[in-house]
């Protein structure tokens, strides 16, 4: 693999390892506040599959670069993050949660069809394991959307709202640089811009029969995925803290 | 919210057994917690949720002091037979045995009774099968299979604690 | 048959090793005893989430966030279990639920100190686990049929929970001098409010003679106590770590004898003078008060779809 394609690539496996723990940290915290005890335990379901998710995509990032899935989880600062911005935002309401799950679940689930026959074998055997979980949690988080879209005035308005604050940056998922053609010319990674009317197929219609308005005049958020928020920045400093407090220590 | 009584599959071999309950609203929601819940670990292959309100219930105790009165009030239907036949230690309550017709659940649990004589019952259900909602089969391998990659929960994973034990003289463990 | 006769039957079937099964008569006081100990074992899994909840976004390691969140999870599984065993003896669990909020109900004194270092996680692992190991694997068998049940469970499951936290505990104290100091640290809080939730000595401990004539419980406090530090101590002294009692020794016949426990700060911390008893109780209320509009709307949604109290 030419040092192009591998930084590419590089990129690509960080994005999707950060995208996952980003998520799973944001699930957590919903591990003893959750509206349901039985739903306590499955936000946490959640949060340790997508955990579990970062740490293997993150061991094939320690191929390409050398650095240990702890290193790059703790001894990395915000600017070097590769998430997309609306998985760093507070975990908010139990409507935000769960309709920001199942915008994410929809879309990675195409994700890892698509690289089920990825060029990068490695990528391609991971993601056949991460599959049936997946899978599980878009029927998880479609169920919920259902339920608090046709529930009460109360839970649509709040689902409503979240939606309204999370559409326009639903975009930056589908973006692509430069790099990221050379990936898709090669059949290692496809192309995010492919991606964005199968999902739209996807989640347009649940959405609409969940009574939901997608945002139409929004401005939708066309950064790379370098640049964050704030929340990240607070994100980490809660992250990291013990790690950072004795690097030297093995935990 | 409604209470639903899980019954869990662990494989192929062996039956569906009363695992606990959950609360959910719907037949759905019930599933996806029972899953939650009851397949954090391995292993199951299959799930089934059924409203408490509709089960009906005796133990071996009750029937001595109130023997059933079947009648033919309502309409007949299935209904699945669930049995607890032993005082052993378990994690489990009833085992699924079979199923019976019957208008009602009454009349069901004495064609239970007489139709599956092979060991005595210590605690009885029935349930409409109509109340019954299994997961699906198509997505099992999605719903099930996962819960044995979570290898960080199990004991056996932190062994070098037990080893450590074996070697100090004395020590009693209560990990077994 | 007269309240003696049935009760005389009732004892002669413990006897028997049979379990009692959801229906079967039982003494009233055994039903009111068993909702008394099984609410207040499932309202001590659910507070105790917090303490160790609370060190989930800061776990210094992939694979320690990994471990424990599926540990905290567990104790919602546990609380849940143990719910649906007080359920079958006639409560629902939101009426046990509004108790514990109101602050009508108790719940294990231990889950009322402060977790203030990453340390204490382990510790509250091996020690707090381990000790509550000792109840669950007596509870396990228990007369009750539900109740023996879902600690069947439990134990299954807490074994793991008590390993990784001796495991994160023997590292530390073999690790940097932040961590010894850090876990010793974590060892000098914990140690006496371990020994604590094991409940009063046998002297003082009103229940225990009829809830072990009941197969409820098949050992006393003291005798639980015991083997509690015969197996911790020994192993803790060996990693280096100092026990904070200087009384704590074994003598000729192997037994262990600890310094006086301080019964007061323990009845204290059990009547909700804790130091974190009102933090803990505020969050839970918060989740509680949170998580409204959340039930309604699945309330709203089966109604629609299905008719009113379609599964009720």
């Amino acid at each position: 693999m030419n040092n192009a394609l591998k930084n590419a690539l590089l990129n690509r496996l960080i994005g999707m390892a950060d995208d996952e723990l980003i998520l799973s940290h944001r699930n957590a915290e919903w591990t003893g506040h959750a509206p349901l005890l039985e739903e306590d335990i499955a936000l946490a379901n959640l949060a340790q599959d997508e955990l579990g998710h970062a740490t293997v995509l993150l061991g094939l990032v320690e191929e390409l670069n050398g650095k240990t899935p702890d290193q790059m989880a703790y001894f990395r600062d915000a600017a070097e993050f590769r998430n997309v911005q609306f998985l760093e935002l507070p975990k908010g309401d139990w409507a935000f949660t769960m309709l920001r799950q199942y915008l994410f679940d929809a879309y990675e689930t195409i994700l890892y069809n698509r690289l089920l026959t990825s060029s990068y074998q490695p990528l391609a055997d991971v993601v056949a394991k991460f599959r049936g979980e997946e899978i599980y949690h878009l029927r998880h988080s479609h169920m919920w959307v259902e339920r608090l879209g046709l529930g009460t005035d109360e839970s649509l308005g709040r689902l409503q709202a979240a939606l309204d604050q999370m559409w326009p940056l639903t975009a930056q998922l589908f973006q692509v640089s430069e790099a990221d053609n050379l990936l898709s010319e090669e059949g290692v990674f496809p192309l995010a811009a492919d991606m964005a009317d199968e999902w739209q197929e996807i989640v347009l219609p649940h959405l609409a029969n969940c009574s939901l308005h997608v945002p139409t005049h929004a401005t939708m958020l066309l950064a790379g995925r370098e640049t964050h928020t704030h929340f990240l920045n607070d994100l980490l400093t809660d992250m990291q803290q013990v790690a950072r407090w004795d690097p030297s220590a093995e935990w | 919210m409604a209470r639903w009584e899980v019954f869990k599959k662990d494989n192929a071999r062996k039956p569906y057994q009363a695992v606990g309950s959950v609360h959910a609203v719907d037949p759905e929601h019930a599933l996806h917690n029972a899953k939650n819940v009851f397949v954090r670990r391995p292993a199951a292959v299959s799930l089934w949720v059924a409203p408490a309100a509709a089960i009906f219930s005796r133990s071996a105790e009750e029937l001595e002091n109130q023997p059933l009165d079947p009648t033919a009030n309502g309409h007949e239907q299935r209904y699945l037979v669930f049995r607890k036949a032993s005082n052993r230690r378990s994690m489990t309550f009833m085992d699924h045995i079979g199923e019976t017709s019957a208008p009602n659940g009454e009349s069901a649990l004495a064609q239970a009774i007489d139709q599956f004589d092979d060991k005595p019952g210590l605690a009885w259900w029935v349930i409409p099968a109509e109340a019954i909602t299994a997961s699906e089969e198509d997505v099992a391998e999605a719903w099930f299979a996962p819960a044995a990659t979570k290898t960080y929960k199990q004991q056996s994973q932190y062994g070098f604690v037990s080893k450590l034990r074996e070697g100090r003289k004395g020590a009693v463990t209560s990990d077994e | 048959m007269t309240e003696e006769q049935k009760t005389a039957e009732f004892e002669e079937r413990i006897g028997r090793d049979e379990k009692i099964e959801p229906g079967d008569w039982m003494p009233e006081k055994y039903r009111k005893q068993l909702i008394r100990m099984i609410s207040q074992h499932a309202h001590s899994e659910v507070i105790g989430m917090l303490p160790e909840g609370k060190w989930i976004p800061h776990a210094p390691s992939l694979r320690r966030k990994m471990i424990l969140i599926a540990k905290v999870q567990d104790e919602a599984g546990h609380g849940q279990y143990l719910y649906h065993a007080a359920e079958t003896l006639g409560v629902t669990r939101e009426e046990l639920y509004q108790a514990f909020l109101d602050g009508r109900a108790k719940y294990s004194s231990i889950f009322n100190y402060p977790s203030l270092s990453w340390a204490d996680v382990g510790m509250i692992g091996w020690l707090v686990d381990g000790a509550a190991i000792k109840n669950q694997t007596m509870l396990a068998q228990c007369s009750y049929g539900p109740y023996s049940r879902a600690m069947v469970r439990i134990c299954a499951e807490e074994t793991f929970h008590h390993k990784q936290g001796k495991e994160m505990v023997l590292k530390y104290a073999a690790g940097t001098a932040k961590q010894r100091d850090m876990v010793q640290d974590a060892l000098n809080r914990y140690w006496w409010p371990s020994l604590m939730m094991l409940g009063p000595h046998d002297s003082e401990s009103t229940n225990t003679p009829q809830l072990v004539k009941w197969g409820v419980k098949t050992k006393t406090n003291d005798e639980v106590r015991q083997e509690f530090i015969a197996e911790t101590a020994p192993e803790l002294i060996a990693s280096g770590l100092t026990i904070p009692d200087p009384d704590l020794h074994q003598d000729e016949d192997g037994v262990w004898h600890h310094g006086p426990i301080d019964w007061d700060e323990f009845w204290n911390v059990v009547k909700g003078n804790g130091p974190c008893n009102a933090e803990r109780l505020g969050m839970r209320q918060d989740a509680h008060d949170n998580g409204q509009w959340v039930r309604d709307a699945l309330e709203a949604y089966s109604e629609k779809k299905y008719g009113a109290a379609a599964f009720a």
